[in-house]
């Protein structure tokens, strides 16, 4: 498929879709499970929606230059939602669906969206109780109306009726969606899309919809799709690699996006389409083979044995880069199919790194898995590993010759600041001059990340330039390295390092429920909650060689010499996480003040008393006592609390 | 308001015990109406005697004004009254999705001659239709995780929500649930009432529910009524019954009733020397 004369045929999402629709018109573009049946839509189908969205929105005055945001879960409306907001002129603003008050009512003002497609009850709910501090929304759609009969509230629409506002206006005047379609420029805005924003309020990066495409392409000349690929949508919709993929791509190659029936269903609907391509975030990689493994441990013996063989003998034939047709035919296959893998042909993780053993593990089931790298402002992914030289210690290569990449002021390793620049990046923040200025040099996106090109000259990044931190002995560590390695152990499910200006590291540890709670099961350790599990004198045994062997790979400045189990889990919500589940550690750093500065004062005992907010507004009363393990002493403590 | 359900003057004995002794009471159409009450106090009995497990011995029971008083179970069942039980009462071997559509074996319309004949008769299109309201209701309850796992397997709040939906596949016009929140945590019982709720105001359903936990019932009911010793002692609404001093007997006991300190009851230890 020629990606980028398409582009040069249609540089709009609703000129491409209508190319489509005329094209293709029958073929099926989306599809979504419903009522327990996948339901499919067709160009056509895809189009009239558009349309009658688009002449519903002109219905209520909306055009060129206005904000329509979006939020809710993946849904075919979304994404007609969007394309409609592009036929008028408008900017498309999406919503994280899980964005608290705070944050909507912010991006919501900022913006001054005067639409919101607000998908359910919960989504409504969520806008009508920020009452008078969303002044300039005028009209909130939404799509499913279960439980709306409560609400009266002038500004609420219900879908389905904004549509027939549309088509009454598409039989009235039948050429007007073709107008305002062909009036639609590939150069101005489209896409509003937020910058995930680990320090601050989030920065609206404005996206130019031909530019989008043209990255599309590029992406696509690297990585081949077309109309019989299958994509299941389910990585959130504001993401800009969700809407490289579920929109840009999608319109540009035609594959059939597929919308699951529930966040909980997602996983067997995923099995049911089994989709060609797939990026998961790393932490999704590890939960599914994590999930693997606690499987395996409760299955017959036969299958463990079988499991083992089938590991054993394909690692060994990875390691001469070769498959092992016997490991293939026990083992994998079935695997495969278990997890909906067995049509992938291309599989992707990045925004983080992914333990190398859990790399190999899903390389050696045969899943083609690559490592890409991207910012928002340089619409998502530029550089992916060529499918024949993939390292799981680097990020690839770029994607085309015009990507610029640039290591600036480097050290005596060649590390330095990841500089980038491309043909088809952002234009600006939007309304927000001083950002756009700070991050940018001469055309040049100063992306903040801390990497060095490598031998084979692929791109290793190491971590945020502003997370590098240095211990009051003056060496320099990255907080995020060490826990990511801290995290390929099974058993820990976050970590917080610990050190900047102390004297030595450590390590504030979340224990991963699931997997600990089964272990314990086997090992006959009673427990009753999280926190109490988590308090065991066992499980502090058992993170603590996890920590020991993770120290054995480190040169000693670099190693953890503390350790202490956290009572809880860190959590978004809360404030600890952004939503990419990144550690915010000026929040940790407040919160658990008296827990670091315990570690620091040597005390073998920290005491909690504290109270753990629940979603639903309930509080509950957390007292404990920490046990700090100090690595560079003998396991004699271990023993001696667990006689305690 | 029309009258859903009146109960007049209902007693039932069995044998020497006196389970009901004329309770009278009328649930309204649309309404969310709770029987509260000690344990012992009659609240199933009523359930069961509306839903015909039990014969009242004395007493009317009009449904719509018709008498119900001598027909069996399933009849009720046509005439669209639906229940849940105290006790979970599911198929453990069956699929979530089989046990809902149960639920929906008076609607069905073919028998064991003309069902093997799938192809050649109407089951086909019959299942169809049937499947889909199913699915709804599924997706009313979110159930799409476990549409297909056996009943058995699942936990003991997911249970009760099937038992919901299976009593909801019966398309009653009244339902009544028997402690739907009994042995919940907070936020599985969050999410029944919400359930409840929904049902009363977007399904159309008149709801009669016996539940113990007094917060959800003063939170969502329209009306309450307070049976103690098989005996009527309120009716109305949630504050005023509250209110009522036969009911703050009833649950906190008299007032001049005395109190045993716990530790009073402990031995003392006897000081030696």
């Amino acid at each position: 498929m020629d990606y980028a004369g398409r582009v040069a045929r249609a540089d709009t999402f609703p000129k491409l879709l209508r190319l489509n629709a005329n094209e293709q018109g029958s073929e099926v573009a989306l599809r979504e499970k419903n009522l327990g049946l996948w339901r499919e839509f067709t160009w056509n189908d895809y189009q009239v929606r558009v349309r009658d969205f688009t002449l519903g929105l002109v219905e209520f005055g909306l055009g060129a230059s206005d904000v329509i945001a979006i939020i809710g879960n993946n849904r075919p409306d979304w994404a007609a939602a969007e394309i409609a907001a592009h036929a008028i002129g408008a900017m498309s603003l999406g919503i994280y669906r899980d964005a608290l008050d705070e944050e909507v009512s912010y991006l919501l003002t900022y913006s001054e969206a005067k639409l919101v497609f607000a998908e359910d009850e919960e989504q409504v709910d969520k806008l009508l109780g920020l009452a008078d501090r969303i002044p300039h929304v005028r009209h909130i759609v939404y799509s499913d109306p279960r439980g709306m009969r409560k609400y009266d509230d002038a500004r609420l629409i219900f879908a389905d009726d904004l549509a027939a506002k549309g088509r009454a206006r598409a039989t009235r005047e039948p050429d007007a969606y073709d107008k305002l379609v062909d009036a639609t420029s590939g150069d101005v805005v489209a896409i509003l899309c937020t910058t995930s924003g680990t320090t601050a309020q989030p920065k609206l990066a404005m996206l130019a919809a031909g530019r989008m495409l043209r990255h599309c392409a590029t992406y696509l000349a690297f990585d081949p799709k077309g109309p019989a690929d299958e994509y299941v949508s389910v990585l959130p919709l504001p993401w800009i690699m969700e809407q490289v993929y579920a929109l840009g791509k999608g319109l540009l190659c035609r594959m059939k996006i597929n919308f699951v029936e529930h966040a909980d269903t997602m996983m067997s609907d995923f099995r049911e389409i089994a989709p060609t391509f797939v990026l998961f975030a790393p932490r999704v990689w590890e939960a599914i083979a994590a999930g693997v493994r606690a499987r395996i441990m409760d299955a017959s013996v036969f299958k463990q044995w079988l499991f083992g063989i089938g590991m054993k003998v394909g690692l060994a034939a990875l390691d001469r880069d070769r498959r092992s047709i016997i490991a293939e035919r026990l083992l994998f296959h079935a695997l495969r199919d278990r997890l909906g893998f067995t049509r992938l042909r291309s599989a992707a993780t990045g925004g983080a790194a992914l333990g190398p053993d859990t790399f190999r593990f899903f390389r050696v089931m045969g899943v083609p898995l690559r490592t890409l790298y991207g910012q928002t402002e340089l619409l998502g992914a530029y550089t992916l590993h060529p499918a024949d030289r993939v390292d799981p210690e680097t990020t690839g290569v770029a994607m085309a010759d015009d990507i610029q990449i640039r290591i600036d002021e480097p050290d005596a390793n060649g590390v330095g600041e990841i500089v980038v620049k491309h043909p088809n990046m952002f234009l600006a923040y939007y309304k927000n001059a001083e950002a756009s200025q700070a991050d940018m040099r001469d055309g040049w996106l100063k992306s903040g990340d801390a990497g060095y090109f490598n031998k084979a000259g692929q791109l290793v990044v190491i971590d945020r330039i502003n997370d590098l931190a240095a211990t009051a002995r003056g060496d320099r560590f990255s907080p995020q390295y060490l826990e990511n390695k801290l995290k390929f152990s099974p058993f820990v499910a976050e970590a917080v390092v610990l050190g900047a200006g102390r004297d030595y590291l450590a390590a504030m540890i979340c224990i991963r429920y699931s997997i600990i709670s089964k272990w314990a099961e086997k090992n006959r350790i009673s427990f009753t909650t999280y926190t109490d599990l988590a308090s065991r004198p066992e499980v502090y045994a058992l993170l603590r060689t996890e920590v020991e062997a993770v120290n054995a790979t480190l040169p000693s400045a670099q190693r953890i010499s503390k350790l202490l189990v956290l009572y809880k889990e860190l959590d978004a919500d809360d404030g600890e996480l952004t939503r990419t589940r990144k550690v915010r550690r000026g929040v940790i750093n407040e919160k658990y003040a008296d827990i670091i500065n315990g570690i620091y004062a040597d005390r073998a005992q920290i005491p909690v008393d504290t109270v753990i907010r629940f979603q639903d507004g309930t509080t509950q009363r957390i007292r404990t006592t920490l046990a700090v393990v100090d690595l560079r002493r003998g396991p004699t403590t271990i023993q001696a609390e667990a006689a305690e | 308001m029309e009258r859903a359900l009146e109960v007049r003057a209902v007693s039932l004995r069995f044998g020497g015990i006196r389970a009901l002794t004329d309770v009278s009471f009328t649930v309204h159409d649309g309404e969310l109406f709770s029987i509260i009450g000690p344990n012992g106090a009659g609240k199933t009995s009523v359930v069961n005697c509306i839903s015909g497990r039990y014969t009242p011995t004395e007493g009317r029971l009009l449904y719509r004004g018709r008498d119900i008083a001598g027909l069996k179970p399933n009849a009720r069942a046509a005439l669209g009254i639906g229940r849940t039980f105290q006790n979970l009462a599911l198929f453990h071997h069956m699929s979530v999705l089989d046990n809902i559509m149960v639920g929906r074996h008076h609607l069905l319309k073919n028998n064991f001659i003309t069902g093997p004949l799938y192809w050649l008769t109407p089951a086909r299109s019959e299942e169809l239709a049937h499947r889909r309201k199913v699915e709804e209701i599924i997706d009313f309850l979110d159930l799409q995780a476990v549409r297909k796992a056996a009943a058995g397997t699942l936990s003991y709040g997911l249970r009760k929500r099937v038992e919901l939906a299976r009593a909801m596949a019966l398309e009653p016009k009244l339902i009544l649930l028997d402690e739907p929140m009994a042995g919940m945590n907070f936020e599985e019982k969050e999410d029944m009432a919400r359930y409840i709720v929904d049902l009363n105001e977007e399904f159309g359903m008149t709801v009669m529910m016996i539940e113990h936990d007094m917060g959800v019932v003063m939170d969502i009911s329209h009306r309450v009524l307070v049976l103690d010793f098989g005996r009527k002692i309120a009716e109305g609404h949630p504050t005023a019954v509250l209110a009522d001093p036969h009911v703050k007997r009833a649950y906190l006991g008299e007032e001049d009733e005395v109190l045993i300190d716990p530790d009073e009851s402990l031995p003392r230890p006897v000081e030696i020397g």
